[in-house]
């Protein structure tokens, strides 16, 4: 479970569609309405977030030094502050809608054949974003057609806002966090990969806070934390190898396979649903 | 953004309500849209303290500066 979390977390085919979704059809014997639940997702959320710390290590000091220097001189004046005050107005959206509505969200929808649906709609998604996408693109090589846009710095602000407020969406199970503000990068001019990169900062303080402010729950709760220590290790380590080999791949690559690979496991598991329940 | 001593305060103003109900979550007096209907609410309350931290960000952005 840990290795699935991590690994589907950061690509963009709904961690959350996943969890709900597989250990339904493999019968695996944990309820998700389990009391230790909760908090065993919630580590495995910090293994990921620590991950994506350790991956943008030296981004996220410059970030942090970039945020104060620019909170306190009341003005932008590099890259590193742009960016730091753009994650800001992008976490904010999500933040709010986490806080007030996550719970009401994923109780409405946390049903394997749900999960299913939206897994296919999520891949429809993806591939729309692509379509739009090539609207805009001119050159004939891959390498041409992404240098005529943006890295994540330059992203504005209003878009940064509604990328943010789209990771709302990931509560519904079988839509991606990463698909959801990967894809609204694109819309808003970015590179494939950069829009990969600010998917990824964006998710940090996201996953973090909403894993930490668990964890002094998980402390008192009786769960065996030698084993969700574990997983949260495994997660971490598969968020790791995710991420590194996502932003090679979106050098060149598109959200294309992953929209159809979404389809195809949600229809998969939407068979299988029916005629093995 | 629009550089404005009076938008400077209300931003300013905005962030000390923040603060107030951040600190309202945290002691457990406010209850509005929260799963459980007792207690303090840690997620409400840093939510809140981070909006007041934006606020106080926006406020220093939009207050008039001598040009550089």
């Amino acid at each position: 479970m840990g290795l699935l979390q991590g690994a589907s977390e950061l690509f963009p085919v709904s961690s959350l569609g996943h969890a709900v979704l597989v250990p339904s059809l493999l019968h695996w014997s944990f309820k998700q309405s389990d009391p230790s639940f909760v908090p065993f997702l919630v580590l495995l959320h910090l293994g990921t977030a620590t991950a994506l710390l350790v991956l943008y290590r030296q981004q996220w000091v410059a970030l942090v030094r970039g945020f104060f220097t620019a909170a306190i001189a009341g003005r932008i004046r590099n890259d590193s502050e742009r960016l730091a005050m753009l994650l800001l107005v992008g976490t904010i959206p999500a933040a709010i809608l986490g806080v007030f509505l996550e719970s009401r969200i994923k109780s409405l929808f946390a049903s394997p054949y749900v999960a299913a649906g939206f897994l296919i709609v999520n891949g429809l998604l993806m591939l729309g974003f692509e379509l739009l996408r090539r609207r805009t693109e001119r050159g004939a090589s891959r390498t041409e057609q992404e240098a005529h846009f943006a890295s994540a710095e330059r992203i504005s602000f209003r878009a940064a806002a509604i990328v943010g407020a789209c990771q709302a969406l990931a509560f519904i199970p079988g839509i991606s966090r990463s698909g959801v503000t990967i894809g609204g990068g694109l819309i808003a001019g970015l590179r494939h990969q950069e829009a990969a990169r600010f998917s990824f900062l964006l998710a940090t303080p996201v996953i973090l806070g909403a894993g930490l402010v668990e964890v002094p729950g998980l402390l008192t709760s009786g769960v065996p934390i030698g084993e969700y220590v574990a997983a949260a290790i495994l997660s971490g380590i598969a968020a790791y190898a995710s991420a590194r080999f996502l932003l090679r791949y979106f050098r060149s690559g598109r959200l294309d396979p992953y929209g159809w690979y979404c389809i195809a496991a949600g229809l998969v598991g939407l068979a299988l649903l029916h005629f093995n329940p | 953004m629009t550089r404005s001593r009076s938008v400077a305060v209300a931003l300013g103003v905005v962030g000390v309500v923040f603060i107030i109900v951040a600190a309202l979550y945290a002691l457990g007096v406010l209850q509005i849209a929260t799963s459980s209907s007792s207690g303090p609410h840690y997620k409400h309350a840093i939510l809140f303290a981070v909006l007041a931290v934006a606020s106080f960000v926006a406020a220093n952005f939009a207050r008039p500066k001598p040009a550089l």
